[in-house]
This record gives structure tokens, C-alpha cells and sequence, in this order.
């Protein structure tokens, strides 16, 4: 694996059994990420941009083929081996923004760096630095449902980002917003990967995102149909 | 670390946590209060026994034998040397026993007649209501069992016939003087208490007894003939026999009362862990193994079992408080039915009880906590996250 490369797939398949037979979801998938990326994997529904993303942060295991993400080759790494990359290396980002219900803000975005046993003066000024990073600093105290999808999807950035992770994943982060939360999201997403030159990979299918990024890989029915470097991104800069 | 996430989680969750630590002090109290009432029942019968007959001990005429009455006839004697003491010293009083038949409202019943001194004051019967009745044949005292069983009421008089010792039968005028609202039923069913005098009279055993009981505290007596020392023990033992032989019953029930626990438990932390299927999903996302979340959850258990123990002593405590104290009353009187019950029970809380209680909830409580979660857990990460339904 090249030093600059953060993704490195070849020759990936991925089989779902279904009944007696198996579904290919993803085959002959072959992509590299340098470091700083901020790409898209876009495509319709059901052509395959979850299950990479899903492959790719360890949360699914190839059929066949390599998957090297940040040195570790998840084909033959252990489930420890993958939460431990996860937990000190990546950070995700769901549609539905998956914040524990019963948390507030500060201690949503503060779970990742008590799972990487950082020390609570620390912890605090990070989790801080987050929260303002994504502008909810009055928000601190709040619980999930007092917040709106913005705030909710701004809050799981915070949480994706507070370890500085070298790669974030962000499964359709827009799809529950209105369009001027989306670009708001955008932007920040934009700013904190100019800033701490962390990976960006999207999956989506949401114009406003595609816009912002510099690299589209298109998937259609598991396979790559088009990697398409976009030197001046639309939006974003 | 999975500690202050499990302290969060369980603060957090508020009205859920609320809910499940409801739902186990509930348990805890419903098992401590019924083996507590169980315990109350077997000690009562115990105390009761020993209050109303038993006292300190007895010493028994050789013959006798409480569960033949063709003994009866020939268990009579004068009192030894120092039991006759101990009678004088009003520190036991004798009893003398014998089969009669009655005849209330013409009917004839055979009967156990005991004279017993009206003045005696060792065990808890009002034998006292035998004394001032010169001018009855037969002042008789009967128990409220007796007294239903015969339709004899205060001031009733009915017919008595004995054997005595010459092996002659007599009969005589009795009449009821005082009806005793005792627990004992052995005291109560088939009895005719007499003064003890008018009984060595009519029997011709003047000065003879059938055994001596004696008050709590008295050591052995030297010279006490052929007479056979019973203690306390030797007295209890039929008792705790009924108490050992019904072990299984209250260990059935017991266990009984744990499942019904444990299902109310298991069923609330199911529900609570399997509606967390999304957050597993994340915890794993966001780098939590397996194991972890199997802790995370057992250690949530956990902790929902020690404030449901704080809870049973904040909210629970009080009624068992009371009940400990006051007793509940019983709608039903069992004396009748040859049970040695309380009109009010008590329960009785054991440290043993407390202790093996608080012990089996909380490991009832880690197991349905760690079974769910350790399934929940073995769930693919991206399936989770979905909030997909377990098989």
C-alpha cells in the first residue's frame, strides 16, 4: 500500500446469500483514496455505495478481494482489530444521525474520546473544539430531540471528528435535510477537511453534496462506471 | 470506562430506567413480602405452641402419650419428689388427662378432659375463668373450635362421662364458664379444660397428674421418679418436622416467585436492550467490541439491580416496614380448619432471607441482561445500525 494512500481496494466482490443463491452487491470494485480526499461514491439506489462505505469502515467484510484502510487489510483482520480502527482512526456519519437519545450533545460527541481513553481536562477542550468547529456551542446541553435534523446531523459531525480520525465516512449525510441545512453541513465538512486533512468518503445520491466534492466514483448495479476527478468544485471552496 | 457509560446510560434513560428499576424493586418486594409472610406463618405456629402449651419444657408420666389416649387411663401418678417442688413453687403446674364423652344437645362426642390449676399463670390460656365456680358441678372451659363444633355457648350445660380409676363410669353436670379465642387448635379441638382438684375428684387420682409443665429457664430436676423430661426441643419437633417436611413447599414457591420475577425482569430488559439495536449498531461504529457492548449491557444490569435494591428499601420499605410491625389481618379464621395460624400475620424478614434474595435477583438480573445483549451483539454492525429486528 502506497504511505499517501488512506484506501486501498482491489478486485473487491461482495456476495449477500439470499435464499439458496447469493446477490453480488459489489464486484471488480478497484479504488485508491490518498489522504485529504474528498470524494463521493454516488449512484442509485441499490447499486452498491452503502455496502462499500460499509466494507470500507469495517462494519462489513469483503467476499473476495483486498481492502487495506489505513495499513489494516480488513480481510484478515479480527472484529477487535476493526473496532479498534474504527475507534481511533475513523469517524462515520449516518443519515438518520444515530445520537444515543438519552446523551446530550457534549457527551454524544464526547463517547468517542472516552472510548479512546483520553483524559476528561482533554476530553472537555476537544469535545469543545468540536462543538464550536460545527457551531452548536449553545447547544452543549441539549438532547437530541430538542434539536433539529441540522443541529442533530452538525452534532454526529462533531462526534465523527472530535478524535481528528484520518478518514470520515458519511453515509448520505443530507438525505433528511432541507436544502440550506445541507449546504450549512456541507461547508463545515468542507472547512474541517481543508483544516485537519482528514478523508472524506460520501455515499449519495444528493446533488447539493455532489457539488462540493472533488472526486465522484459512479456505481451502477455494484460496479464502478465512471472515477471522475472534478479539479473546481462547484460549491465548497 | 464502561462504567461511567453504563451510569450515563442508566441516568439518561430516565423514564426507561425508571421503568426497569420499577419493575425488579417490585420483585424484590413481592418476594421478601410473601416468603417473609410464609417465615411469619411457620414462626408463629412455633410461637404460638410454645406460648399457649409448651412453656418451658414437661415432664411426663411414663404412660402417657399425647397421641393415644388408651394410654391415658393408665398415665397417672403422684408427682415425684422435686417436680412436686416445682409445683409448690408455683414454677410449673400439673395437668391431668382423660378420655370422656359428652353429650351437648344429646349428641354424644368423645372428648379430651384436662384439669388444669384455674391459678396457673405459665402459659398464655385463661384457666383463671375455671376458678369461682362453686356451685357448678363441672365449670368447663372450651375453645371457640370446640364451642362451634358442640353449639355450646357460655352458661350451656351439657353432660360429661368418665372412667375413673376404679374403672368405674360417672357422669356429671358440666357447664361452659368461658369460651377462649385461641390460636392453638391443639388446645382447642376435642378439649374440655376442668380445675384441676374437681378433676383428681371425679377420677379418684387425688394428687396425681399426667405430666408437669414447667416455665422457660428452669434447669433439670434431680428426682423426678420414672417421670421422662421433655424439653422444649423434644416438645417443638413435631412442629418443625411439619415446618421441615414443608421445605420443599416454600423452596417450590420460592423458586416459583424468582421466575415470575425473573420474566417480569427479562422481560422489561429485552425490550429495553432489543430497542437498542440502533445504538448497539453505533456504539460499534464507533469502535466498541462485542464484548464491551455484552458488558456495557450486563453492567447496565447490573446497576439496575442495585438501585431496584435502593428502590425496594425507598418505595417498598415502608409497607414492609409496617407489615413487620402490624401484621395483616386474616379474613379467614384457619383454627378451625386444624392450623395454627394468626388472625394477624406477620412477616418475618431473615438477614438469610434479605441476603439470598438480593443475591438472586441480581444474578436473575445479569443473566437476562447478558443474554439479550450477547445476541443483540453477535448482530452484523450494518444490521444493526438499521435498527433491524432480531431473530
Amino acid at each position: 500500500m502506497s504511505n499517501k494512500n488512506v484506501v486501498e481496494i482491489k478486485n473487491l466482490l461482495k456476495q449477500f446469500p439470499v435464499g439458496g443463491d447469493y446477490f453480488t452487491a459489489l464486484s471488480d470494485i478497484n479504488v485508491e483514496l490518498e489522504k485529504a480526499e474528498f470524494m463521493g461514491l454516488v449512484g442509485p439506489s441499490g447499486s452498491g455505495k452503502t455496502t462499500l462505505l460499509n466494507i470500507i469502515g469495517g462494519l462489513d467484510s469483503p467476499t473476495e478481494g483486498n481492502v487495506n484502510v489505513l495499513g489494516i487489510e480488513l480481510g484478515s483482520s479480527s472484529h477487535n482489530q476493526r473496532a479498534h480502527l474504527r475507534k481511533t482512526k475513523m469517524g462515520f456519519i449516518f443519515q438518520s444521525y444515530n445520537l444515543l437519545p438519552v446523551y446530550s450533545v457534549f457527551e454524544n460527541v464526547e463517547l468517542p474520546l472516552i472510548l479512546n481513553k483520553i483524559d476528561k481536562d482533554e476530553r472537555r477542550s476537544m469535545v469543545e473544539q468540536a462543538v464550536e468547529s460545527v457551531g452548536l456551542t449553545d447547544k452543549m446541553a441539549s438532547r437530541p430531540n430538542m434539536l433539529s435534523g441540522g443541529e442533530c446531523q452538525r452534532t454526529a459531525i462533531a462526534r465523527a471528528i472530535v478524535h481528528q480520525p484520518a478518514l470520515v465516512l458519511a453515509d448520505e449525510p443530507t438525505a433528511n435535510l432541507d436544502a440550506e441545512n445541507s449546504h450549512h453541513i456541507m461547508k463545515i465538512l468542507v472547512q474541517l477537511n481543508q483544516e485537519l486533512s482528514t478523508s472524506f468518503i460520501f455515499a449519495t445520491h444528493d446533488e447539493k453534496i455532489m457539488a462540493y466534492l472533488r472526486r465522484i466514483i459512479h456505481l451502477d448495479d455494484g460496479k464502478i462506471t465512471e472515477d471522475e476527478n472534478i479539479s473546481n468544485p462547484k460549491a465548497g471552496d | 470506562m464502561l462504567f461511567k457509560i453504563a451510569i450515563k446510560n442508566l441516568l439518561g434513560a430516565r423514564l426507561r430506567t425508571f421503568l426497569n428499576v420499577l419493575v425488579t424493586a417490585f420483585s424484590f418486594f413481592l418476594i421478601l413480602f410473601i416468603s417473609a409472610m410464609y417465615n411469619g406463618m411457620l414462626e408463629h405456629a412455633k410461637q404460638v405452641t410454645m406460648d399457649t402449651e409448651i412453656a418451658g419444657g414437661a415432664y411426663w408420666h411414663p404412660e402417657y402419650d399425647p397421641l393415644d389416649p388408651m394410654t391415658f387411663e393408665d398415665a397417672h401418678s403422684a408427682l415425684p419428689g422435686d417436680v412436686q417442688s416445682l409445683v409448690d413453687q408455683k414454677k410449673a403446674f400439673p395437668v391431668l388427662v382423660s378420655q370422656a364423652s359428652i353429650y351437648p344437645g344429646g349428641r354424644i362426642m368423645p372428648a379430651i378432659m384436662k384439669g388444669i390449676p384455674p391459678g396457673q399463670n405459665i402459659v398464655n390460656m385463661p384457666t383463671d375463668a375455671l376458678s369461682g365456680h362453686d356451685d357448678i358441678a363441672i365449670p368447663v372451659l372450651i375453645g371457640k373450635g370446640m364451642a362451634s363444633d358442640t353449639k355450646l355457648n357460655v352458661g350451656d350445660s351439657f353432660t360429661i362421662r368418665w372412667l375413673d380409676t376404679d374403672r368405674t363410669y360417672d357422669a356429671d353436670e358440666g357447664i361452659v364458664v368461658h369460651i377462649m379465642d385461641t390460636e392453638n387448635f391443639k388446645l382447642d379441638m376435642s378439649h374440655i379444660w376442668i380445675p384441676l382438684k374437681k378433676a383428681q375428684t371425679m377420677l379418684a387420682m387425688e394428687g396425681e397428674a399426667t405430666y408437669v409443665t414447667y416455665e422457660k429457664g428452669l434447669p433439670p430436676v434431680q428426682d423426678k421418679g420414672d417421670w421422662i423430661p421433655r424439653d422444649i426441643n423434644y416438645l417443638v419437633q413435631d412442629m418443625e418436622a411439619i415446618i421441615a417436611a414443608d421445605k420443599p413447599g416454600a423452596q417450590i414457591m420460592y423458586m416459583i416467585l424468582l421466575a415470575l420475577a425473573a420474566m417480569g425482569i427479562f422481560n422489561a430488559q429485552v425490550l429495553s436492550i432489543f430497542r437498542r439495536g440502533r445504538e448497539i449498531g453505533t456504539l460499534m461504529a464507533i469502535g466498541m467490541t462485542r464484548p464491551r457492548v455484552v458488558g456495557l449491557f450486563t453492567l447496565e444490569g447490573g446497576l439496575n439491580a442495585v438501585l431496584a435494591a435502593v428502590a425496594t428499601l425507598i418505595f417498598f420499605g415502608p409497607v414492609l416496614w409496617y407489615f413487620g410491625v402490624y401484621g395483616i389481618p386474616l379474613p379467614i379464621d384457619y383454627t378451625e380448619m386444624g392450623m395454627i395460624v394468626a388472625k394477624r400475620l406477620i412477616p418475618v424478614y431473615t438477614i438469610g432471607l434479605v441476603v439470598s434474595t438480593t443475591i438472586l435477583v441480581s444474578i436473575i438480573v445479569l443473566i437476562v441482561s447478558y443474554l439479550p445483549s450477547r445476541r443483540i451483539a453477535r448482530m452484523k454492525p450494518t444490521d444493526a445500525l438499521r435498527g433491524k429486528a432480531v431473530a
